[in-house]
């Protein structure tokens, strides 16, 4: 039995010994064949390579040309270019939302001015409104909401049933918010200080409404006109036709 | 007695069929380890033919010296003394010693042997 041991023992530690070498002798041949070549011949395997390298070179170059070419295709392609046209048409038309510098306006009934036992003033009049675009528009506003309805150029501000109604949607209460943007924060700064000192607040304080104007805002978020447009006189100029 | 031999056979085809290499800057420990298995392999050998051999010395004696040899090795190194020679040195001083032991002691037991052949 002390016999077995050993010798387990003895073939575990040779076991070990074995593997080593082997590793060992594994770590050291390495390179298994010696490099016999002459300086002419390794100046010849130089001189390959360099050749296959200029070759991939000029692949890399020719592949990235052809990228560049559809690219810049892709670009200046028809499609592209309505694509383009059509994105900067909706905007214009008021389809998208907008974000840029502005102001916010808030049309709310003066309390102060209503007498005892008179109605609180609760509708705006389509003419003030009217005048107050006007107004925005002379001060070079650019995308305008109204209570969340947004102002393109054929909205229309009317009054129904002695309700207000801007492209069919009501003014149904009071306070209303006005959302103003504008090109840059100069503009909006410059509109800030024309509407401090308008005459629209005078005209609205003679309805019985006050119309405060908020401090320039870097970024307001105006809504897109979720309705579709109608165009009814409208039609495209017929190609040739014209005289 | 085949046995140990047969563990060798198995470890070197194991440690050749695993493909593994070992970095080049380690392969001086390696190899200091390597020395320091044999030194201990022949040095246990030898204990056995004088009847002295002991399982726990001759296993704790393997693994012990291995270590202290590859961090002898790496001291060294780390020192920028070649201290790895001094391991070299001496494994391969009780390396010769042992195998010249165990030689002599082969050489009696086969000369008795034929005495006792002759003998009867």
């Amino acid at each position: 039995m002390d016999k077995q041991k050993l010798n387990i023992s003895f073939t575990l530690v040779a076991a070990v010994v074995g593997f080593m070498i082997a590793i060992q002798f594994q770590t050291v041949k390495k390179p298994e064949e010696r490099d016999t070549r002459d300086i002419w011949q390794l100046r010849e395997a130089l001189l390959q390579e360099k050749e296959l390298q200029s070759n991939l070179l000029t692949e890399i170059r020719s592949n990235e040309e052809k990228l560049s070419a559809y690219e810049s295709k892709r670009k200046q392609s028809k499609e592209q270019a309505l694509r383009d046209t059509l994105e900067e048409l909706k905007i214009e038309a008021g389809l998208t939302e907008v974000t840029g510098p502005g102001i916010t306006l808030e049309i709310e009934p003066a309390i102060e001015d209503t007498q005892l036992g008179d109605p609180v003033t609760r509708v705006v009049s389509p003419e003030l409104l009217k005048r107050l675009l006007n107004e925005l528009n002379m001060y070079e506003a650019k995308y305008v909401s109204i209570d969340g309805q947004r102002i393109i150029n054929t909205t229309v501000i009317r009054d129904i049933n002695k309700e207000t109604k801007i492209d069919g949607h009501s003014i149904k209460s009071l306070p209303i918010e006005v959302k103003v943007a504008v090109a840059d924060s100069t503009t909006a700064e410059k509109l800030y200080n024309r509407m401090k000192v308008s005459k629209a607040r005078d005209e609205f304080f003679t309805e019985g409404l006050r119309l405060n104007v908020s401090a320039p805002i870097p970024n307001i978020k105006v809504p897109a006109y979720d309705n579709p447009i109608r165009i009814r006189f409208l039609e495209p100029i017929k190609e040739g036709v014209g005289t | 007695m085949w046995l140990p031999f047969m563990g060798l056979v198995i470890g070197i085809i194991l440690g050749l069929l695993t493909e593994i290499r070992i970095p080049e800057e380690y392969s001086n420990y390696l190899s200091i380890a390597v020395l320091a298995a044999f030194d201990t392999l022949f040095g246990g050998i030898r204990a056995y033919l004088q009847n002295i051999y002991d399982e726990k010395v001759f296993v704790s004696g393997f693994f012990f010296n291995i270590v202290l040899a590859a961090s002898l090795a790496f001291l060294g190194v780390h020192l920028g003394v070649d201290l790895y020679l001094a391991a070299v040195f001496a494994f391969g001083v009780r390396l010769f010693q042992n195998i010249a032991v165990i030689r002599r002691i082969l050489l009696t037991k086969w000369s008795t042997n034929k005495e006792k052949l002759e003998k009867s």
